[in-house]
């Protein structure tokens, strides 16, 4: 016996899907019969036989459907024996069809390829493949005995066969045998072959799915693991570093003595790098927060043109050591949910790096403005602009101009930060720029 | 003035106590220090002192467990509190003002900001 397992079980809930479809299905043939009926009672044309056939399906189907719910099976072998028996049934009734509507005249036969199709698609298992075959035996059995209860007389004759001596109407007889025994059964090959190909593949497709969903979470934990380190590394490093910072401070002040001017110029490097130092370690965090979008932002409607103006007025000293001056255009009402900090954190990036790339006597130009319900803000430059085939590194990881430049000195995390921040207040940042003609940084924010 | 005010250092660090408690001292400032949260609220309840300067991370009990035992106290509520800690996220710095505190720093500070921020609480009293 196959132990249960989940593949089995997956099976079994297909299998249980294709029995009440199957039903669906014969009702809603029982429907049309119905339906035909009703139009032959009006218009007075002769059915034959037909309604009974109807009663028939439309009771052992009823049959079936009732066995079927009362049983509450899930044992595989019971569900594909009892999908076989109905269908068998379903044999039944085309050979039914078959037989009143001409025997070996009649159209009908192909509604045995109809049946192998049903049975066998899409579904591949040990059990449930036989039943494909099975039907094609069935139907074969089924017709061909038709055929031979006609050719005996026992069935009667009509249309063109009625014509027919015995001995032309055994070669079309046996003629027919043959095509019908092939073609079932090559059929029934076939569909059996692609619903274990289609099996397969499905299998293969649920099974890398499952291994997807496992390395997910893995990944998932090593994220927040990493969150977490990050978080207590900097933690840890920001105790020893305020102690140091401090005791350097305290002897740069001369509080624990006399100290001489070379000393202090030490003493205030010293402190100076610690202070570089505590700035690694927030970019760090921030990085860290940011790229698990595990930040926390402290959103409040704020003025956004009101806070590009401060960033100008921060940054308008830097510029003019540099013969220039940032132009700052705002109109109306930009009001927007922002975090205020982080945004004004990402303009001060934004326009710092203007002056950082743009030559003396250059142009910054700040502009902020609605664009429909967002809030827009652009910094424009006179610099040197980027490369097309750089544009889209921009906003990357450790990613650096000119790493030469002694001006630049930075991690190149800059943007990476800034594209992080906008876009986890919904924003866009994109940059747009041509060689030799400067650079235009341009974010969006949705508008309150 | 004729009496220094007294400063409550509540500090697990030894030598980040030591170094504040210099700093203090040069700045005409009377200091008092605790190594736990615990020694930290009871030495605040006895000394009554006019400022304490307060860490997070504490053995016994943390540092917004002791601000909150003393805002809520009609006899203490006055003393102002200056949260001086390595945690800076959001979520603390938020439990911080919650818990009371009048102002919250992080570590690495700097010790003009520290001593600003000292003596404008000072002033307000």
């Amino acid at each position: 016996m196959i132990a249960p397992n989940s593949d089995d079980q997956l099976l079994v809930r297909e299998i249980k899907d294709k029995i009440i479809w199957e039903v669906k299905l014969r009702y809603a043939i029982v429907g049309l019969g119905l339906l035909l009926i009703l139009f032959s009672m009006i218009s007075r044309f002769h059915l034959g036989i037909f309604p009974s056939l109807v009663i028939f399906i439309g009771a052992y189907n009823t049959a079936a459907f009732a066995i079927y719910l009362m049983s509450k099976q899930t044992r595989l072998w019971w569900l594909v024996s009892f999908r076989l028996f109905s269908q068998l049934f379903d044999v039944v009734t085309i050979t039914y069809l078959i037989y009143f509507t001409g025997s070996l005249e009649s159209p009908f036969w192909f509604l045995y390829l109809v049946m192998i199709i049903i049975s066998g698609y899409g579904i591949y298992s040990f059990y449930a493949s036989l039943n494909v075959f099975l039907i094609a035996f069935f139907s074969n059995f089924f017709y061909l005995g038709l055929l031979f209860l006609t050719y005996l007389g026992i069935i009667p004759t009509y249309g063109a066969t009625f014509t027919l001596t015995p001995q032309q109407m055994l070669y079309s007889i046996l003629n027919k045998a043959v095509f019908t025994t092939v073609s079932f059964f090559l059929f029934a090959a076939t569909i059996y072959y692609f619903s274990k190909l289609l099996t397969q593949h499905r299998q293969e497709l649920v099974q890398k799915n499952k291994e997807l969903v496992v390395a997910l979470d893995e990944l998932r934990e090593t994220d927040r693991l990493k969150d977490e380190f990050v978080s207590s590394a900097s933690h840890e490093l920001r105790t020893p570093l305020a102690i140091i910072r401090e005791n350097i401070s305290l002897i740069e002040d001369g509080i624990i003595g006399a100290v001489n001017e070379k000393q202090r110029g030490l003493l205030a490097s010293s402190r100076e790098n610690v202070d570089r130092l505590a700035n690694i370690i927030n970019t760090l965090l921030d990085l860290s927060r940011i790229e698990s979008r595990s930040f926390d932002l402290d959103r409040q409607p704020a003025d956004v043109g009101e806070l590009a103006g401060k960033a100008v007025a921060l940054l308008q000293d830097k510029a003019r050591q540099k013969q220039m001056t940032i132009d700052h255009k705002t109109a109306g009402n930009l009001v927007a949910l922002i975090d205020q900090e982080q945004v004004l954190r990402v303009m001060i990036n934004l326009i710092d790096n203007a002056i950082k790339y743009t030559p003396e006597n250059g142009e910054i130009a700040v502009t902020t403005e609605r664009i429909g319900n967002d809030v827009m803000v652009a910094v424009q430059d006179t610099g040197k602009g980027i490369a097309e085939k750089d544009l889209h590194r921009v906003f990357g990881r450790f990613m650096r101009f000119n790493a030469k430049d002694e001006e630049s000195k930075g991690w190149g995390l800059g943007l990476f930060i800034c594209k992080g921040l906008i876009e986890m207040h919904g924003g866009k940042i994109w940059v747009e720029s041509r060689v030799g003609r400067g650079s235009r940084f341009i974010f969006t924010l949705p508008g309150g | 003035m004729a009496d220094k005010t007294r400063i409550l250092i509540v500090e697990d660090e030894a030598e980040m106590a030591q170094a504040i408690r210099l700093r203090l001292e040069a700045n005409g400032y009377e200091v008092l220090t605790a190594a736990d949260g615990a020694e930290g609220l009871n030495r605040a309840r006895a000394e009554k002192p006019g400022l304490i300067i307060l860490d997070v991370m504490l053995p016994k009990m943390d540092g917004f467990k002791v601000s909150r035992m003393l805002k809520f106290d009609e006899n203490f509520k006055d003393i102002p509190i200056i949260m001086l800690t390595a945690k800076t996220q959001k979520v603390d710095v938020a439990m911080g003002l919650e818990a009371g505190v009048n102002v919250y720093m992080t570590k690495p500070f700097k010790a003009e900001e520290l001593l600003r921020t000292i003596s404008g609480l000072l002033a307000k009293k």
